[in-house]
């Protein structure tokens, strides 16, 4: 045990900062990336950007060399995310194909869906989107409706789905789809966009635009090649896939630099030396140093190539601690930031939904109690 | 970074879990106490040098590590000072302890005053090493889960050493590691514990922890106490003042969740004595003011993140 960044990860995280420097407009924060991540301008900002990541080595330095990465640490995966996620996340949704849609393809993917998609995430030009939830079906992804019958080579897909992120402008989706009775009777396929049959329709709702969407699925032909693991057993093929989600984003850098911000902007109100601001302040970035080590006892564990542990659900809990409270001290100390469109603005939208999406906070609860401390399953 | 035990470090944790083993349980005729203090084990612990391991060439880190350990236990040791605070107030020489680290009115009730042969005392502008006489302290009582004493006239603080500021500011900066990582191993031990307790419990006719109203608070309570394992090891690491107050600050505001939590779901059997898991919640009651408490130590890491300029 020992805590100690390498030099060799001081330097790459220099190198990140440095591409971030040379690569992102000055006012890409007020202009592309003012609305966040899931807009339409931010993704197509992502398409050159994380081509240029790519040519330059640093979109997915942790893949093994030959899916087109160069086999690096978990670390510098995690200190690129860092950095990302604190420039404003300019990887728009591609995050996610270097974080887990990739490497759940590695481990599940056939040959032929490992050739397809691989090089094209590994180019940092496609864009990606997750169509798991429905309108029935969110924490209790099991009893997701929308059904894929088999017709000879081919499956049919009806059914609906909603807060798919990004499917506006996707070009595939990782869809999960009921194949069978039983309850988890549910297959994976890989979907392209623009297949006849797919209506993307967005609509309103208090976190920012473009990740609200529902996607509606009427005959959709995807060819039988094109689902991911045997039929029927997607189960073990999306847990894998959501430990990977559920402490992909390091919130905990992002929001000590929004804390940061925030005590600025009360330093220049004249209000940041107030000892009950002050207090509160010193009491929530605690919180996020507490959720920065739980988040790196995971790659730890990546690291040494343990499998998925409950650490992941400790880390996310962490996480969502630390992010309500900076959220309920931006709301009290400084309204005002709740309608505007700056960092701190956006840090509070951002995060209206973060102890929901990717498994509910209940859901790492339920994972913590039973996995980690044996308790019995009950109601 | 390595989040694993190395070789080293989980031979010495293994043989400080070997001494400590025979203190997992109180001595039959001590298990109604509020406190007890293992004066055989601090010996022990002190003859095979686990009480003076950075003399011993040892790290901050493994120093962390004894506190951690020690702290699981029912009964009480003192490693804090010895193993870790010390060290870094009187770098190079060797103090006889245990030691109470003591502030405020010395005529209140002071944690391990009354085990104490010597005291850090903190006296705002500087820090005093004085000579302990056990004469001069009458017992506390008290169902915190340290023994408490109280000087019965305050000292004359003259016949002490004064330290000067940069040991003040060594005996703040690692009471507050020391604290966390006290915190830490009293609250793992507090939630396993409950976790044996609630599997086992019956109400209306199941567990007590097979309701999810009592999973999720225990979870959040697992949570709490492995992040005050993380915060207290890194500031162990680091060394760095920030570390130690950021460290604090998590530990010292999440007693009360885990204190109340524990003891709901422990229930009537949580307030007596002979139900152990007073000892750790009630030590981390003890631990809630250390060093200026929560607020104390949040307001040091706003100083230092976020100085107030001058007007």
């Amino acid at each position: 045990m020992e805590f100690a960044w390498p030099e060799a990860h001081q330097t790459y995280r220099e190198e990140v900062r440095a591409a971030l420097e040379e690569l992102l407009p000055p006012d890409w924060r007020e202009t592309t990336g003012r609305d966040g991540m899931g807009s339409d301008a931010q993704i197509a900002f992502s398409r050159g950007f994380c081509a240029e990541l790519a040519r330059r080595g640093l979109l997915l330095p942790h893949w093994p060399s030959e899916f087109g990465g160069r086999d690096a640490s978990q670390w510098e995966q995690f200190i690129l995310a860092e950095e990302m996620k604190l420039a404003g996340e300019p990887r728009g949704p591609q995050y996610m194909n270097v974080n887990w849609l990739g490497p759940t393809l590695m481990k599940y993917g056939t040959e032929a869906q490992k050739a397809e998609h691989l090089p094209r995430i590994a180019a940092g030009a496609v864009i990606w989107c997750q169509t798991y939830s429905e309108p029935g079906a969110g924490t209790d992804l099991a009893a997701l409706q929308t059904r894929a019958e088999r017709v000879g080579d081919h499956y049919v897909i009806n059914g609906s789905k909603i807060w798919t992120s990004y499917s506006r402008k996707a070009d595939w989706s990782f869809l999960l789809a009921r194949t069978g009775p039983e309850r988890k009777a549910i297959s994976i396929f890989l979907v392209p966009m623009n297949t006849p049959g797919i209506e993307v329709v967005s609509f309103p709702g208090l976190v920012e635009d473009g990740h609200l969407n529902e996607v509606f699925f009427t005959d959709v032909r995807v060819p039988a090649e094109n689902r991911v693991g045997e039929e029927g057993h997607a189960w073990e093929i999306i847990l894998y896939a959501l430990s990977f989600e559920r402490v992909g984003i390091p919130r905990y850098r992002l929001g000590m630099a929004v804390l940061d911000q925030l005590m600025a902007k009360l330093e220049r109100e004249g209000r940041a030396s107030d000892p009950i601001v002050r207090a509160r302040a010193g009491k929530i970035a605690s919180k996020f140093q507490a959720a920065m080590l739980l988040t790196y006892v995971v790659v730890d564990e990546r690291e040494k190539r343990a499998p998925p542990s409950v650490v992941g659900n400790t880390s996310r809990v962490g996480a969502a601690e630390a992010v309500l409270d900076l959220m309920d001290f931006i709301a009290e100390v400084s309204p005002d930031s709740l309608h505007e469109h700056n960092d701190i603005g956006q840090f509070y939208r951002g995060n209206i939904s973060a102890s929901i999406a990717a498994g509910t906070y209940e859901i790492q609860l339920n994972l913590i109690a039973q996995q980690a401390l044996g308790l019995p399953r009950g109601g | 970074m390595d989040f694993q035990l190395n070789e080293d470090q989980s031979v010495l944790a293994g043989a400080v879990q070997s001494a400590c083993q025979p203190w997992r349980d109180l001595p039959a005729d001590h298990k109604r106490v509020n406190a007890f203090y293992a004066g055989d084990l601090q010996r022990k612990l002190k003859a095979d040098g686990y009480l003076d391991p950075i003399a011993g060439g040892l790290s901050t880190l493994d120093a962390g590590l004894i506190v951690l350990e020690t702290a699981t236990l029912p009964v009480v040791v003192e490693a804090s000072g010895s193993a870790l605070i010390a060290p870094h107030v009187l770098p190079g020489e060797e103090i006889a302890g245990p030691i109470a680290l003591l502030s405020g009115d010395l005529t209140k009730p002071q944690r391990n005053l009354t085990i104490a042969r010597v005291a850090l005392v903190d006296i705002g502008d500087d820090v005093v090493l004085l000579p302990i006489d056990q004469a001069d302290v009458e017992t506390v009582e008290t169902y915190l889960g340290f023994p408490y004493g109280r000087f019965k006239v305050a000292p004359d603080l003259s016949r002490g050493r004064r330290l000067g500021a940069v040991a003040l500011a060594a005996l703040r900066q690692w009471s507050r590691v020391a604290l966390t990582l006290e915190c830490a191993g009293a609250a793992a031990t507090a939630v396993a514990f409950t976790v044996d307790y609630v599997r086992q419990r019956m109400v209306f006719g199941r567990p007590v922890g097979s309701f999810q109203a009592v999973q999720h608070r225990i979870a959040q309570c697992h949570q709490i106490a492995q992040g005050m394992r993380w915060v207290g090891l890194y500031a162990a690491f680091t060394g760095e003042a920030r570390d130690a107050d950021l460290a604090a600050a998590y530990a010292q505001q999440h007693i009360h969740k885990v204190v109340f939590d524990l003891h709901q779901f422990n229930g009537g059997m949580g307030v007596t004595y002979e139900h152990k898991l007073h000892f750790w919640t009630y030590r981390l009651r003890g631990l809630q003011s250390e060093v200026g408490g929560a607020t104390g130590a949040a307001l040091a890491v706003a100083d230092a993140r976020w100085p107030v300029k001058a007007a």
